[in-house]
């Protein structure tokens, strides 16, 4: 069983690196991640935000909804924690 | 609720050192979000780690006492209150939520006498609430795992 696995985890390995040399180069401008949006971004927060952080720009105005839900999920982690271990604070004393 | 610890070294170095640079380093990250790597969520959790540091070694009812859980609770959903308000006031002035090109902050550039453009200054508002949110929910959280009710400390 445990060679089995180990077989398994080595053809992954292999498809993974297989895979790998088809990638293209970080950076590289033609890569489909980045021709869609990513340099309107750039462009745009220049221009329109005048600030030089592009990753601040992208996570608190372009992608402003995703990051109030983040925080609400920060939140509601913290409130979870209170209901959870604080059941019956302020009656037991 | 931690136990205050004994070494006299940690605390001196907690108190001195370590505590203020940390809050100091956080503050850094935090007004340099605009600038450089940093911004509301990695300052908030610096700033937290400073006080859960304070609280492991000088113990809990001897750093920052009036900083409680559920005080920070609020505190923590003030922060999201300011993001919700950031996103909701331009839906008064007719645009969509979370669209800070329409936020009056014109007499802020006139005070200031320095040009921001309204999606920066709505950029920084928004930072400002997730960094009061991530501090206060981190540290309640630390609070809460560690309190111990009355009648166990007693045994």
């Amino acid at each position: 069983m445990k060679w089995l696995t180990l077989a398994f985890l080595i053809s992954f390995l292999g498809l993974f690196i297989y895979v790998s040399a088809d990638l293209p180069d970080r950076g590289d401008p033609h890569a489909p991640g980045n021709t869609h949006l990513a340099a309107e971004f750039i462009e745009l927060t220049g221009e329109e935000i005048e600030i030089p952080n592009i990753v601040s720009a992208i996570l608190a105005d372009f992608r402003a909804h995703d990051t109030l839900g983040e925080t609400i999920v920060i939140f509601t982690a913290g409130l979870a924690v209170l209901l959870v271990l604080q059941v019956g604070y302020k009656r037991n004393d | 609720m931690t136990e205050r610890h004994d070494s006299i070294i940690l605390h001196f170095v907690v108190r001195v050192f370590m505590v203020p640079f940390i809050v100091m380093f956080g503050a850094y990250v935090f007004i340099h979000g605009e600038l450089s790597p940093g911004g509301g969520f990695q300052a908030g959790a610096i700033v937290a780690s400073a006080f859960v540091l304070a609280r492991l070694t000088l113990g809990t009812n001897h750093s920052s006492p009036r900083i409680q859980a559920h005080y920070l609770i609020w505190l923590a959903s003030f922060g999201v209150g300011i993001y919700v308000l950031a996103g909701l006031i331009p839906m008064f002035f007719g645009a969509n939520f979370l669209d800070y090109n329409s936020l009056p902050t014109e007499w802020f550039n006139d005070i200031a006498e320095h040009h921001r453009t309204a999606r920066a200054m709505g950029l920084f508002i928004v930072e400002v609430g997730v960094f009061i949110a991530v501090f206060s929910v981190l540290v309640t959280m630390y609070d809460h795992l560690t309190f111990q009710h009355r009648e166990e400390q007693d045994d």
